[in-house]
């Protein structure tokens, strides 16, 4: 739907009205587009040259050693091997959750859309508040668990965690999804003799492509930004990356080395960027998905 | 085959969506809501370095209220959440209304409001507390434009520094009330834009009297959204400003965090998470309500 | 092949009583339309037959063995839906082939029976294609031949042409036919549409609100439908209702019906135990416009047949016919005459009555009087 000053006569006023648009969208742009930019930059200069010159001034040497310190040499905490341990955990802690979550919630929206019992509704709206709690009010009696559990401050107790908490948005994803996928289908899968796991198997699942996308996408956005978790159930060298960032920007003793902080601030975004750029159209329909709820 | 095989493979067909569920549903409830009565059990008891079990009324909760970096907490939240719903919500329907223009670049410039909502907050965090830093940020590059008298330092100022919370966390957050917003624009029926068109309205009145009142909806929904995320936010604060200066930036999720586990009130601090949850259950539950049962039609 | 015992079935969802005791007996061979207006429980009892959806109380036989607690696939039975549902993810090939797979059928007797039924259908250039990629009509043929391949005791079939345009429909409607005539499979059939039920059926059974209104073949519930409902529900344009009163002269029974401007008109009827006790009452007559002609075309046979002089209101040629539309007893009639008869709207004519053809209803309960 186009407004755009139908109604004006004359048409050097309604080519005033286009340029004024369009010039305001490109500077708004850039305004969103400065921060990025901002700390590219700074990663790339040197101490001295940050504090001769400004946030936009270009460094006249070039340099990729903030990166090299900020990946192997940075201090975080006590430890000063850089972040890469760090992006490692954060890996190793992303991978099974983003798989584990997504799986449960395909045959949970399966399940909830195509096997309805009596309080299928139900279980549904408890299952699906527990994505909007404040998870402040989880940390202790999960400090607890964990503990119990034997798997406190490790990978595979983030890995719980996550799951745990995510399930709810991924059985909303499938639910949603499932829900505009006919019953027809499934009942004549029933009907040619195919079972509970069978039909989705063969039937449901290889129709899934975009909606495993947009779970995926949305997860692996979710459990990667983590901080809360992540600094109150991985401790030290088992920190994932938020964690690891927050602790190199704010205890770093001695010189504050901005060009070191931008640089793991990049590389702690890295991945999060890279899906966005790669699958972004599939990002924002997870979001909308996420806010449109049913 | 028998009557009995034949009876046992349909109960079990009836059954096994029901046990492949049980795990997850299980999860849900001890995990979320067995969690919450602990910690309601917790708020009600007289725990501070270690959780107890016994009961001591609604002390915790008059503490609380009477604690100064409570009210503190409450007066910023309203303040940043005011703002951030608002400002958001504003910027993200203009840059929504402008990209409806029919603008050529449209797909090249929706990604470069949207990038930020990608970031960690603690990714935000880092960056803007450079950005604002009061020695080499903003206000030196004031100066060296020729604006010598030029002052910036609201992150170190404890009136200001509740306002860069919400300034990077505006940044974050409007591209993708934007995003919500564009949907909606996109989901108005053009017929009745060319009819209110051929009733001679101008491009103004067209928003104003037609096409905004239908994005009650969306304007819901971003409500919903951002004051949810306002509420429960704390990886920002953390990273941009750490609470401070003094206690000019803590919020309720901060405030929680500070009591729970280091200053060893933990009954406090539960009983400030009840409020917080209570206060997301009260504008959650009916929205997610109202929006299942629009679906069930 | 085999038979359906429909006995006594009852559906409720919580309150909601949807089915109230059906009973329906199919033969093996027979091909049963079920018809009714929307939300008239048809679909219901298909699925319910299917295995699809549990029966609330009484029970469901399939050649003498009870469906209760069966599931679908060990039903042997087959099943064309509305939507068709066909698998998007499948080739049309594999779309037919899937139900033998899940039975464990050999690969070759698969691939036999995939190319003698696709052959069956003439869709053998379909076969390597997606579903995705096929026409309407296409799309149709494949939901088929998924069930025609798997030779089952009973077809089901779901409104399966509601969704093709209207010539197709009436192609696809011959197909399913002559496949009944060459297959003798038991059938049952969901449609809303009288014509196909008409065409198609040996047995229809025609429902309302959860209850049987009647069932029979085509030939009885067009000429004897057992209510108003029915007698309203097949045919078109419907059955003309007229209210009127039973009248004795000189030992023989009339129907009286008001008439515009003139004298009442009395057109015999034929001699039924149960008019007797209508006499001097009121009714209600149904007549169908074909039984209602231009006295040239009307069936000189017929010992009742009897001519009046009515005013022309409107008239409606389709090239095949002329309806005429006439008033009597305070009521449009339709009348269906030749193409070519001499009426002009705004003037009398002639219209023969074939009363042979006509039947009464009670008005207070609308059941027809025998």
């Amino acid at each position: 739907m186009s407004i755009a000053s139908n109604n004006n006569p004359s048409v050097s006023s309604q080519r005033f009205w286009r340029v004024l648009i369009y010039t305001t969208l490109i500077v708004m742009a850039v305004f969103y587009l400065l921060p990025l930019f901002i700390m590219l930059l700074t990663s790339v200069k040197t101490l001295d040259e940050i504090r001769d010159g400004n946030l936009l001034t270009l460094p006249v040497q070039w340099t990729l050693e903030p990166w090299k310190k900020a990946w192997g040499t940075a201090c975080v905490g006590l430890t000063c091997e850089g972040i890469n341990g760090y992006f490692w955990n954060s890996i190793k802690m992303v991978v099974p959750s983003v798989a584990i979550s997504t799986i449960l919630g395909a045959i949970n929206g399966y399940i909830l859309t195509k096997w309805r019992f009596p309080g299928h509704r139900w279980v549904f709206a408890l299952m699906l508040f527990g994505c909007f709690i404040p998870f402040q009010i989880v940390l202790l009696p999960m400090s607890q668990v964990l503990g119990f559990l034997g798997i406190a401050g490790s990978t595979a107790g983030l890995v719980l965690v996550h799951v745990t908490y995510g399930i709810g948005f991924s059985t909303l994803f499938f639910r949603n999804y499932y829900e505009a996928f006919p019953t027809e289908l499934v009942n004549a899968a029933k009907i040619d003799g195919a079972g509970f796991f069978r039909i989705f198997w063969r039937i449901l699942l290889p129709s899934s492509a975009p909606i495993i996308v947009v779970t995926v996408i949305w997860q692996f956005t979710n459990i990667w930004n983590d901080f809360l978790f992540g600094a109150s159930f991985a401790a030290g060298e088992h920190a994932p990356m938020t964690v690891a960032l927050n602790n190199l920007v704010n205890s770093t003793t001695g010189v504050k080395e901005y060009n070191v902080d931008m640089a793991a601030a990049i590389i702690a975004a890295a991945p999060t960027l890279l899906v966005y750029i790669v699958a972004g159209r599939y990002f924002v329909r997870g979001l909308m998905a996420g806010s449109v709820k049913g | 085959m028998s009557n009995n095989s034949t009876f046992s493979r349909t109960w079990w067909q009836n059954i096994l969506p029901k046990i492949v569920l049980a795990p997850s549903f299980a999860i849900s409830l001890l995990f979320v809501y067995g969690f919450i009565i602990y910690s309601g059990i917790i708020s009600f008891s007289s725990s501070r370095m270690l959780p107890k079990t016994d009961f001591i009324g609604i002390s915790n909760y008059t503490k609380l209220w009477k604690t100064l970096n409570w009210q503190v907490a409450l007066d910023n939240l309203a303040i940043f959440g005011i703002l951030y719903i608002v400002i958001c919500g504003t910027l993200g329907l203009f840059i929504a209304i402008l990209l409806d223009q029919k603008i050529r670049i449209e797909g090249f410039l929706r990604p470069l409001f949207l990038y930020p909502m990608a970031l960690s907050f603690i990714v935000t965090g880092t960056a803007w507390k450079w950005f604002l830093n009061p020695g080499l940020g903003l206000e030196k590059l004031a100066h060296d434009w020729g604006f010598e008298n030029f002052k910036f330092d609201w992150l170190i100022n404890s009136d200001m520094a509740i306002y860069t919370i919400v300034i990077a966390a505006v940044w974050q957050s409007s591209g993708f009330v934007m995003a919500m917003f564009l949907a909606g624009l996109r989901g108005i029926d053009s017929e009745q834009l060319k009819a209110a068109q051929l009733d001679g309205a101008s491009s103004f009145q067209l928003y104003r009297r037609i096409i905004i009142p239908q994005l009650g909806p969306v304007f819901l929904s971003a409500f919903v959204v951002l004051s949810h995320l306002a509420i429960k936010s704390y990886d920002l604060v953390i990273a941009l400003t750490g609470g401070g200066p003094g206690r000019s930036t803590q919020l309720p999720a901060t405030f929680m965090y500070d009591y729970t586990f280091t200053r060893n009130q933990m009954g406090v601090g539960a009983a400030s998470a009840m409020i917080m949850l209570l206060t997301i259950a009260a504008i959650m539950i009916p929205y997610l309500y109202a929006e299942t049962r629009e679906k069930k039609q | 092949m085999a038979s359906i015992d429909i006995v006594n079935v009852h559906k409720s969802y919580g309150s909601a009583h949807v089915l109230k005791g059906i009973d329906i007996q199919v033969d093996d061979g027979d091909f049963l339309v079920l018809v009714g207006p929307s939300g008239c429980g048809k679909s219901t009892l298909l699925n319910m037959i299917a295995g699809l959806e549990e029966i609330s109380d009484g029970d469901i036989r399939i050649g003498d063995e009870s469906m209760k607690d069966k599931r679908p696939s060990e039903r042997d039975i087959a099943m064309v839906f509305q939507s068709y549902a066909l698998y998007p993810n499948m080739t049309v090939a594999k779309n037919i082939s899937f139900g033998l797979e899940m039975r464990n059928f050999s690969k070759a007797e698969i691939k036999e029976r995939t190319e003698s039924v696709s052959k069956m259908l003439q869709i053998e250039q379909l076969l390597a294609r997606k579903p995705g990629q096929l026409s309407g009509g296409q799309r149709q043929r494949v939901a088929m031949g998924r069930a025609l391949v798997r030779e089952p005791k009973v077809f089901l079939f779901d409104e399966p042409l509601s969704n093709l345009d209207a010539k197709l429909r009436v192609d696809m409607r011959t197909e399913i036919k002559k496949l009944h005539q060459r297959l003798g499979a038991t059938i049952v059939y969901v449609t809303h549409d009288q014509i196909e039920a008409m065409t198609l059926a040996t047995k229809i059974a025609i429902m309302k609100a959860g209850e049987l209104q009647q069932l029979g073949t085509p030939d009885q519930l067009y000429n004897q439908p057992s209510n108003l409902f029915v007698a309203g529900f097949m045919g078109s344009p419907s059955m003309n209702i007229l209210p009127a009163t039973i009248a004795e002269q000189g030992g023989k029974l009339f129907a009286k019906l008001s008439q515009k401007n003139t004298d009442d008109l009395l057109l015999p009827l034929p001699e039924q135990t149960g008019y007797r006790s209508y006499i001097n009452k009121g009714v209600l007559l149904g007549i169908r416009p074909e039984a209602i002609t231009d006295p040239e075309s009307a069936d000189k046979d017929s010992e009742h047949l009897y001519i009046a002089d009515c005013i022309v209101n409107v008239t409606e040629p389709t090239g095949a016919d002329l309806f005429a539309i006439t008033e009597l007893g305070g009521r449009e009639v339709i009348a269906r005459m030749r193409a070519n008869t001499p009426l002009k709207s705004g003037e009398t004519g002639p219209f023969a009555f074939n009363m042979n053809k006509a039947v009464l209803f009670d008005p207070s309960s609308e059941a027809r009087i025998d």
